[in-house]
């Protein structure tokens, strides 16, 4: 039985997608590149955001649904395509891979100084095999289950509000020590996955709903980026927040209940679904960019040729901040990505679709 | 050369044409026999020689010979369709006699037979056969189910033969929409299975789905549903019961209503429910016999004892190993105390009480109620508070343990609550390594496992994925009947509407 995603997957699926641990970390760098009520500057970059899920509605509708492997093997040459479907899917893999490993980092920061990082990048990387395998339906079947057992998290906000306090908030407008630039391009990535909806047209159900849901899921995402930057802002004063490594963290530290309390590991447990989602995502689009290349190839071998590759690679930044580092440089390929081929692939269709008009006419 | 190839085969995926699909012929447990010289009764009675128990009746004056086991058959029956009628006749109304629509007239032996074996009685006259159904045997009246017991309701539960379960349903669905198909599985045993659906209202590519399963299976025999579920569920080596079976004749005819297909098995009381998903294990039929409000109460409640039951004993290994920051201080004096004298680490003495319980509910199982008490109150009382005060275990690890046992028996279905109990035992040994972080790998795991599953190719997570808002009314709390307007949407009912209320 052929399933196709229901466009409320869909919508989940991409908000899975989007968030993972740099929520956490999300508050300081608002708070370091852009001062005083940093968390305003979510706005106007998850509007920019939802442009360009725009413009990949554009190329949905132009392409009238089909993948966009195939629009673009129409008209390029295989010889070209293959090992940019290479490069892509490397670097797909690749942040997938450092995804992970960046929450493992910072767990083993917060709760396991001396375990060693790798054991558990292992048990991260092999659950991610296991869902992969198992197609873009399940992966979508399990992010919908997932996403149902992290939501409620939100409403531990609630839990701070006696502590909320405006005036932290100030009246003044990113002022403070401030670096713009560099800030919006690190807003813009916590941003990244939304890019992936590219490759799902081909599993999608109805045409219409599609990109509803992927604007729903991405509202949903700056919804909750938004209202946890903005406790963040008035529960914690600048300062503080531009010294908490991950204040989120630090917020959830500070719950206590009757009969348990400090739960913030076991609530971070929980950001190990979304991060696998976000994992597993990059990695299924990887698998799908070289199983155009290596179509032979059982798809479960294939995922765990990336995976392994990908994570022996990611044995090389050592430290949370090496990896932050790393992440940054391929994340900055990955915008380029995003904002880049959905243009191309609109310019190209533009051209097979006068092709096709040209005879037409003649 | 052959190494070789099979690594090839690891790595690549065949091509199409290359696949050769085994072809699965039904099981025809009867082989045709070429025509034989000798009498059809000499045939019959050659295949059946050294079965001590076969009765051989003959009447000479009359040339009837009867073949029958005596125990299968029913006696007022026999009385009534070959006593009464053969010892009032001549021997030139035999024929005629015969002609009766009740005795069939078969020309192959192996048919005989297998009437024979199936309760028949075989009539030999004149170098031709026929059979009479008979078949009656001494069986269990029904009763009481003891694995699916509710407080209010009907009392009744299926029993082993398959004649009174089908009874027992057509008592309940007086429609002729309800169908029945009969199919044989098991070479030697020829259990029949009967597949029941309601026509109009069940999906039938479910139904042809699950019949074409059973009639692929190719072994000796079948007993039991719970044992057929296995030969035919979509993955073999899920931990997840993929049908749901049960003995109570008003919860499958709530589920041949919701479209579900059915099937009995001949000699088991538990008949098998497809297609289902993971939420349906956790309703019983009480939820509609008690006001919804209390309903809806069980349901969450058992929820809550499922999130109990894999979570409770594991959490404490995690926080006692690694996370002792999680607890408040003054509960935190508590458990340091009983702790104090334990001197294992806690997956260990977790471990233990663990398999001590699992040991106490096995043995409990095995033996008669009576002593099944004895074992409770040694196992509970004496074992357990002998254990604290050796210094064993912690008082707080026996409410964990003891808790987590107890929730999980408020799982109504069996089979579900003991997969349930052994996935404990691996989140306990995963917290056991990495804590909360083991737990919630452990949870991804059973995520990942529950969303690949699928029941008769329906998902096995319906109601959550694909979401279906509207059969959550009907799975996560139990709704006044009036809003509940249809079949549940995993059962792709042709008819989706069950409820139509006057306002």
């Amino acid at each position: 039985m052929k399933e196709k995603l229901h466009p409320i997957h869909i919508g989940i699926l991409i908000y899975m997608t989007q968030t993972a641990v740099v929520i956490l970390s999300l508050p300081r760098s608002l708070a370091e590149h852009f001062g005083t009520n940093g968390w305003v500057i979510l706005i106007p970059v998850s509007l920019f955001v939802a442009f360009n899920i725009f413009v990949i509605s554009i190329v949905y509708r132009m392409g009238k649904g089909r993948s966009v492997f195939a629009v673009l093997e129409q008209s390029i040459p295989k010889a070209v395509l293959f090992p940019l479907y290479l490069a892509v899917g490397f670097l797909w893999a690749l942040i997938g891979s450092l995804v992970g490993k960046q929450y493992v980092l910072v767990f083993q920061m917060s709760s396991y100084q001396s375990a060693p990082p790798m054991v558990f990048k292992f048990v991260c990387d092999f659950l991610a095999w296991l869902l992969i395998n198992k197609g873009i339906h399940n992966i979508a079947k399990a992010s919908t289950i997932f996403f149902v057992m992290i939501f409620w998290m939100i409403l531990l906000l609630f839990y701070h509000l006696s502590d909320f306090s405006f005036t932290r908030l100030t009246p003044f407008f990113f002022q403070g020590e401030t670096d713009f630039w560099n800030g919006l391009w690190e807003v813009y990535s916590s941003f990244l996955g939304f890019e992936l909806s590219l490759l799902l047209f081909p599993y999608v159900a109805s045409k219409t709903n599609m990109f509803k849901a992927v604007y729903a899921g991405h509202f949903l995402t700056s919804f909750t980026y938004l209202i946890v930057s903005f406790v963040m802002f008035g529960f914690f004063s600048l300062g503080q927040l531009t010294s908490l490594v991950n204040p989120v963290i630090d917020l959830l530290a500070l719950i206590q209940l009757p009969f348990v309390e400090r739960i913030e590991n076991l609530l971070f447990g929980f950001l190990l679904y979304t991060t696998l989602i976000t994992s597993v995502m990059y990695f299924w689009a990887a698998q799908e960019a070289w199983a155009r290349v290596f179509h032979c190839v059982k798809p479960a071998v294939l995922n765990a040729f990336l995976i392994l590759s990908t994570g022996l690679l990611s044995l090389v930044p050592k430290t949370a901040e090496d990896v932050r580092s790393w992440l940054k440089i391929f994340v900055n390929i990955q915008i380029g990505v995003a904002i880049i081929f959905p243009v191309f692939l609109i310019l190209l269709l533009t051209i097979q679709n006068q092709k096709k008009r040209v005879p037409k006419n003649a | 050369m052959k190494s070789l190839r099979r690594l090839l085969r690891f790595f690549f995926r065949q091509p199409a044409a290359r696949v050769r699909r085994k072809e699965n012929t039904a099981t025809s447990s009867i082989t045709p026999s070429a025509p034989s010289e000798k009498p059809i009764a000499a045939q019959v009675l050659e295949q059946l020689a050294d079965c001590a128990d076969l009765v051989h009746r003959t009447m000479p004056e009359l040339d009837v010979q009867f073949l029958y086991f005596d125990h299968l058959i029913g006696q007022s029956l026999f009385y009534q369709d070959i006593l009464y009628p053969f010892s009032n006749i001549k021997a030139d109304e035999v024929s005629a006699l015969l002609k009766h629509s009740r005795y069939e007239e078969t020309t192959d032996p192996n048919v005989i037979i297998d009437r024979i074996m199936k309760g028949f009685v075989a009539i030999f006259h004149a170098g031709k056969a026929y059979s009479v159904f008979t078949f009656d045997p001494a069986a269990r009246t029904v009763e009481k189910s003891e694995t699916e017991t509710v407080i209010i309701g009907p009392h009744d539960a299926f029993v082993e033969l398959a004649n009174t379960n089908l009874s027992l349903i057509r008592q309940r669905v007086k429609s002729p929409e309800l169908k029945v198909i009969k199919l044989s599985v098991g070479e030697v045993s020829r259990t029949d299975i009967y597949v029941l659906y309601i026509k109009g209202i069940a999906n039938l590519d479910y139904v042809n789905e699950l019949v074409s399963r059973i009639q692929k299976i190719e072994t000796s025999s079948v007993y039991d549903g719970n044992m057929l579920v296995q030969f035919i569920d979509d993955s073999p080596f899920s931990i997840f019961p993929q049908f749901i079976t049960t003995e109570r004749p008003d919860s499958a005819v709530s589920k041949l209503i919701s479209g579900r297909v059915v099937a009995i098995v001949e000699g088991s009381p538990s008949v098998i429910v497809g297609p289902t998903n993971f939420f349906e294990f956790f309703t019983s039929p009480d939820d509609y016999y008690q006001r919804w409000a209390l309903g809806t109460a069980t349901r969450i409640l058992r929820f809550v004892a499922f999130i109990i039951t894999i979570t409770f004993t594991a959490i404490y290994v995690s926080v006692t190993t690694f996370h002792y920051e999680m607890i408040p201080e003054d509960l935190l004096l508590i458990l340091t105390k009983s702790r104090s004298r334990v001197p294992f680490p806690p997956i260990i003495e977790a471990l233990l009480m663990e398999v001590t319980i699992e040991l106490l509910r096995e043995a409990g199982a095995r033996l008669p109620s009576k002593i099944g008490q004895t074992i409770g109150i040694v196992g509970g009382i004496v074992i357990g508070q002998a254990a604290v005060q050796a210094g064993f275990t912690s008082n707080i690890l026996i409410i964990a343990v003891a808790s987590s046992a107890i929730a999980s028996f408020v799982i109504p279905s069996y089979i579900m609550s003991a997969s349930i109990r052994l996935i404990r035992f691996g989140l306990i040994v995963l917290a056991g390594i990495w804590g909360n972080l083991g737990l919630m790998v452990g949870i991804a795991y059973i995520v990942i496992q529950l969303s690949g599953l699928t029941s008769l190719g329906a998902s096995y997570v319906t109601p959550l994925a694909p979401m279906v808002w509207r059969d959550w009314k009907d799975t996560f709390i139990r709704a006044p009947f009036f809003m509940l307007k249809h079949r549940p949407s995993e059962s792709r009912s042709p008819n989706p509407v069950k409820t139509k209320m006057r306002k």
